[in-house]
């Protein structure tokens, strides 16, 4: 739809590119049908944009601060989510199963003219898991979780004050 | 001299705690949410319960509004959505100038008006009546573009539409608005527009 009068409101609206506001100003100097026409378009925004707004009743301000009074005060949600902590937590798992899987992966013998399939592990756990690691890991862990109980926290106190 | 605050002033002050404010913010905004309102309520009563429920409503979000945005432009999104939710509760139909009863109505109206003549007052009624005979999604896009002189990514901002889809949709308003007042006023219409 790009008739001659979306041209004109487009152009009453400022919508147009140099080149076409070129080619309407043409139109409207050249064709006294769409002067008439621009001129029209002029009076009808004039006359809806000086259109008075309503007035709610004198009590309207009064009615909505007695409304509010019962509503808990809102309170800014500063509880913004770090993006950083998502992706930092999305690429300990990410590692982790990487890990796993390399281990899994070195541990396993392929022999397939034989359909030779040994997945004996022989690898010393003990070495790896020793309780230093089961302690870091542990912490990690706790750390996590304390991010995530924090997060969810927040967000439920939130909820309750809106 | 009462100190003029901007409307994120306001936001910010009552989110410290002086809930007072919002009386400011009220002030500032009740008389654009009240005409919109009225454009899908149709009588001042429900319009006003519409307006309250909005500025209630957008207390209770005030945390939740991103101040890099514009105050008006997140408060009409609200009047919108409330007003829809009251025309589906109410189950308003939506005025159309061919329906029998609006016809009637009408035309015991521009009775009145050929034998008066009229004045400020009585054009601005025609204009706002016009605008209440059009469908709410163009009675609002009117209202918002002359009334509260938003744009049209505002107002596309505001009804999650795309801005094209809205200036298709006010060009094809102001058509209605000028075939209403056409309908409404005769040949008077060349005086008021």
């Amino acid at each position: 739809m790009n008739t001659i009068e979306q041209q004109l409101w487009d152009y009453i609206d400022g919508n147009l590119d140099e080149n076409l506001k070129k080619s309407i100003e043409e139109k409207i100097d050249s064709d006294p049908q769409i002067k008439l026409q621009y001129e029209e378009f002029l009076k009808f925004n004039l006359t809806f944009s000086n259109l008075d707004l309503e007035e709610p009743s004198m009590s309207f301000t009064r009615k909505v601060m007695e409304d509010i009074a019962l509503v808990p005060a809102p309170v800014s949600l500063k509880t913004k989510v770090d993006t950083r902590i998502i992706y930092g937590i999305g690429g300990f798992f990410v590692l982790s199963i990487l890990a796993i899987l390399s281990f899994i992966a070195y541990n396993t013998k392929f022999t397939m003219p034989n359909f030779d399939f040994d997945l004996t592990f022989n690898f010393d756990t003990g070495k790896i898991i020793t309780p230093t690691t089961i302690n870091i890991f542990l912490f990690v862990d706790l750390i996590i979780g304390l991010v995530f109980m924090d997060y969810f926290l927040r967000k439920k106190t939130a909820q309750k004050q809106l | 001299m009462e100190q003029k605050f901007t409307d994120l002033e306001l936001i910010q002050q009552v989110l410290n705690g002086e809930t007072g404010q919002y009386a400011l913010l009220v002030k500032q905004h009740q008389r654009f949410v009240f005409t919109l309102a009225l454009r899908f309520a149709k009588n001042r009563e429900d319009a006003e319960e519409i307006a309250q429920d909005c500025f209630v409503k957008a207390y209770r979000a005030l945390g939740t509004f991103k101040q890099t945005a514009k105050f008006s432009t997140w408060l009409y999104t609200i009047t919108y959505t409330t007003a829809m939710t009251f025309l589906r509760k109410k189950r308003l139909e939506t005025s159309s100038i061919n329906e029998d009863d609006t016809l009637i109505q009408l035309e015991n109206h521009i009775s009145g008006f050929n034998a008066n003549g009229y004045e400020k007052q009585n054009s601005h009624a025609f204009l706002n009546q016009a605008i209440t005979l059009l469908a709410p999604d163009d009675a609002t896009i009117i209202t918002m573009f002359y009334q509260g002189e938003q744009s049209l990514e505002e107002i596309g901002e505001a009804l999650h539409i795309e801005p094209n889809t809205v200036k298709v949709k006010l060009h094809r308003a102001r058509q209605r608005l000028k075939e209403k007042l056409q309908y409404l006023l005769k040949d008077e219409v060349k005086e008021l527009l």
